[in-house]
């Protein structure tokens, strides 16, 4: 594990991905504190749950070769073919994924060191944020990796991945939508408006309680919850345990 | 050694591989020839573990590849067909990573390492970027990656394929000095490059064995009928029956005429107690026809799969 960890992170400052990741996050990292200052005082728990919004487009980018890339190289026999364990081997490539989100949030740690000698205020609801910030990146890198565990092509890995987080990012709004629409449907068929309106509802709640960002919401008021993060760590644990089935499928295909 | 017993393996309603089964034992080179698509790959694939089989056992030095996979994954060095290389990092670091993946202690591994790249001669771009190297090169670093960790077989796919006649030597060269040591299976479907290295030959077809056996005894079953072609200034009607009457000539065809060069081919009963050959040019010289030249038509694999199979 250690050595695939150790060669997936180093690979990303070989190609060009690592610094760009770094440089657009530092970008949009700096801006959004940059932005605040007109302001009355330095909120940054605002700016880190902004930063959240672009994982749509970082975390593909950053995920997208980690499987399709060895499978279009050929180099993806070493795993099958060596003594490593294949589950290892997705967990050396997530955590250097995630390694690299750690590197990229040395931005963020900077602004909260400034924000502190300058006497702002950085307290357990910005270290709350922070905590969100590592487990909702957790959760979607392994969906990243997920997506490049099924394809050769890092271009299908990247828009599989973006899609599959930007559904979760919309997920109240999608929620909200497939209610309503059902609701509308009953109603239509002749169902009592308020038992229509009743389902409805129901099915906006179940599909939202999917949420993560719901879940989490009041970390930035330093109100933690085990059960939010613990979400977060089984939704990453699934998805990492999928892309090893998927992998492993691979010497059983017959097709 | 190697233990394959009866393996099968199906894409779709395709059987990629039907049934082989053979034996590689220990410090053997063995030949495993067959045309493209003959299940070549595919079996070498099940071997290493990359592929499991529908049916069918591969034992590994006694481990079975799929119950004991990382016993069994130990003993065996794999090349495929296309290198596992990663073209961004140097021939070191990647050997080191190599070395990470396949458990070598960290104490052995400076030594280990040293030995390797001198064997397959790759000192000089040891540095390098993988990415940056020719491909003679990218194969040698792809044979020292199959030797890290000293598993006592090696199997290698079509080694040699894409290579120049240079770099094919060499690397004919490297096998035979890691055949010393290892048991190797060699893939290839060029009779002549399985011939050059290996003590014993499987030849697959349509994903079963045609035929098992050493060079010797195989290049024996196909002597009954071998051919020469001769190219000679001269007529052509009277060297043909000058030829013919050479004892041990069955046949003699014409192949192609141009102006007054002629090709013939003869096919000669090789069981005769005498080489033909002498008595052709010894005919030619005393009738004053030059020859423009005088080899023996290696069979092609094509003809040793139709010889082996009409006789079998």
């Amino acid at each position: 594990m250690t050595a695939i960890f150790k060669r997936e992170f180093l690979s990303y400052f070989r190609s060009p991905v690592g610094y760009v990741a770094i440089a657009i996050f530092s970008f949009l990292s700096g801006f959004l504190f940059y932005s605040q200052f007109s302001g009355n005082g330095v909120n940054l728990s605002s700016e880190i749950n902004s930063l959240r919004n672009f994982f749509v487009i970082i975390i593909p980018v950053i995920t997208m070769g980690l499987f399709a890339e060895d499978k279009k190289r050929g180099t993806e026999v070493l795993y099958y073919t060596t003594p490593v364990n294949l589950f290892s081997v997705v967990m050396g490539k997530f955590l250097a994924a995630s390694a690299l989100f750690g590197v990229m949030f040395i931005n963020v740690f900077i602004h909260m060191f400034v924000t502190k000698i300058c006497g702002g205020s950085v307290g357990v609801g910005t270290w709350g944020s922070v905590i969100v910030f590592f487990f909702m990146a957790f959760m979607f890198i392994s969906i990243g990796i997920l997506a490049s565990a099924t394809t050769d092509s890092q271009i299908i890995a990247a828009i599989f991945g973006f899609i599959m987080i930007l559904v979760i990012q919309l997920i109240s709004t999608i929620s909200t939508y497939f209610g309503n629409t059902v609701t509308t449907i009953l109603g239509n068929l002749g169902v009592n408006s308020e038992t229509a309106a009743t389902i409805g509802s129901k099915i906006t709640d179940g599909i939202s309680w999917l949420d993560p960002f719901a879940k989490t919401q009041d970390f930035r008021f330093g109100v933690f919850s085990v059960s939010a993060l613990m979400f977060c760590l089984s939704v990453t644990v699934i998805f990492l345990y999928l892309a090893f089935r998927v992998l492993e499928k691979k010497r059983w295909s017959q097709g | 050694m190697i233990e394959i017993n009866n393996l099968v393996k199906h894409y779709g309603d395709k059987k990629a591989v039907n049934g082989i089964s053979f034996t590689v034992n220990d410090d053997e080179v063995l030949g495993f020839l067959g045309p493209n698509g003959a299940g070549k790959s595919t079996t070498m694939n099940i071997i290493t573990g990359y592929l499991s089989s529908t049916s069918g056992t591969v034992k590994v030095n006694g481990h079975d590849i799929l119950e004991e996979p990382e016993l069994a994954k130990k003993d065996i060095g794999y090349l495929p067909e296309l290198p596992p290389l990663y073209l961004d990092m140097t021939v070191l670091e990647y050997l080191n990573f190599i070395c990470d993946i396949k458990g070598v202690k960290k104490s052995e591994r400076k030594e280990h390492l040293a030995k390797i790249i001198s064997m397959v001669k790759i000192t000089d771009v040891a540095d390098r970027l993988i990415g940056n190297l020719s491909k003679g090169y990218k194969q040698r670093v792809g044979i020292a990656q199959a030797i890290v960790g000293n598993p006592s077989i090696l199997i290698l796919d079509e080694p040699t394929v894409g290579l120049d006649p240079n770099q094919i030597l060499e690397i004919r060269k490297l096998i035979k000095t890691l055949a010393k040591s290892h048991s190797v299976i060699i893939s290839s479907h060029i009779l002549s490059e399985i011939q050059a290295v290996a003590d014993r030959v499987v030849i697959i077809n349509k994903g079963k064995v045609a035929a098992i056996d050493t060079i010797s005894d195989l290049s024996k079953r196909l002597s009954g009928s071998s051919k020469l072609l001769l190219s000679f200034k001269g007529p052509v009607k009277e060297v043909s029956s000058k030829i013919h009457a050479v004892p041990g000539v069955v046949n003699v065809a014409s192949r192609i005429s141009d102006g007054d060069i002629h090709e013939l081919e003869l096919t000669v009963d090789s069981s005769a107690a005498s080489d033909v050959r002498a008595s052709i040019f010894f005919a030619m010289a005393k009738n004053g026809w030059p020859i423009l030249e005088f080899r023996s038509l290696d069979p092609t694999l094509e003809e040793i799969f139709l010889s082996i199979t009409s006789q079998g």
